[in-house]
């Protein structure tokens, strides 16, 4: 399920050994809006939205987002780390579908 | 003859096992991504998500310490970039754990709630949300020792971004 084409992740071009990184990150996802009928009633269903972004850098996670629908279309999300050591650092996006969408950067030091 | 009947029998309780596990795990795949959803996201009224987040704990106000960057006027409800910046020196003694983003007049008021560790370096946070109207758009911190501080801005909307 890990779908790797639909995240975008960008990062600065250098990086040295205990910068502070900002790393922007991307998913296609559509985010599905509440939707109601001609009664303005919300429509009862499993509303297709990422709820989770894991953000893992050498095996620990250092940050995570809990979100509800009100983030929009495609999201897009920032966010810093200490690049302490070279490893890899993974965004990991889930859905409430079960779907999974995940991208890894590695981390280098010039 | 007899042979081939046990292996049949045997092939049928194998399929039927797979069958089971692949059912356990859509079950386990789906049931906590919609309780977790349940949880936070509710339609609801703002006064009542600040007493789900938070109950009764005092708030403190944090401009001193929590820089927000909302645009006053969203000329799109559908995305609206915002960011978030607390001064904190993120060491394990003392960091930012969360960063909740509210909405008040969105009918589902909890926007996103961003939790941090110490690695994460400096306390901030970017995403691109949905308004659904103008109103009040807060972003409230909890300290590691549980001090909750809060930051609020208007934002105008000028075309709604939560449909319906």
């Amino acid at each position: 399920m890990a779908d790797s084409d639909k995240v975008r992740l960008r990062l600065p071009s250098t990086i040295k050994s205990g910068d502070i990184v900002q790393v922007r990150a991307l998913v296609l996802h559509p985010m599905e809006r509440v939707e109601r009928d001609a009664q303005g009633r919300i429509i009862q269903k499993n509303y297709n939205y990422v709820n989770k972004v894991i953000v893992t850098y050498l095996g620990k996670t250092i940050l995570t987002f809990d979100t509800s629908q009100g983030v929009a279309e495609n999201p897009f999300f920032s966010f810093t780390f200490r690049a302490t050591a070279p490893g890899p650092l993974k965004v990991e996006f889930l859905d409430t579908t079960g779907g999974r969408f995940e991208r890894t950067a590695d981390i280098k030091f010039s | 003859m007899t042979d081939d009947c046990q292996v049949t029998r045997r092939t049928a309780l194998g399929a039927l096992g797979a069958l089971g596990v692949v059912a356990a795990g859509g079950f386990v795949m789906g049931t906590p991504a919609t309780a977790r959803a349940q949880v936070l996201g509710l339609n609801e009224s703002v006064q009542d998500t600040m007493k789900r987040l938070f109950g009764d704990r005092p708030i403190r106000d944090g401009e001193a310490l929590v820089k927000v960057d909302f645009p006053p006027i969203a000329e799109n409800g559908s995305v609206v970039p915002i960011s978030v910046t607390v001064d904190s020196p993120m060491t394990p003694a003392s960091y930012v754990k969360n960063i909740y983003i509210v909405a008040d007049k969105n009918r589902i008021p909890f926007v996103t709630r961003v939790t941090l560790a110490p690695e994460a370096g400096r306390a901030f946070m970017g995403a691109n949300i949905r308004l659904g109207e103008t109103g009040d758009l807060r972003a409230i911190v909890e300290q590691s020792d549980g001090t909750l501080l809060a930051v609020k801005r208007e934002v105008k909307v000028t075309v709604g971004g939560c449909g319906g």
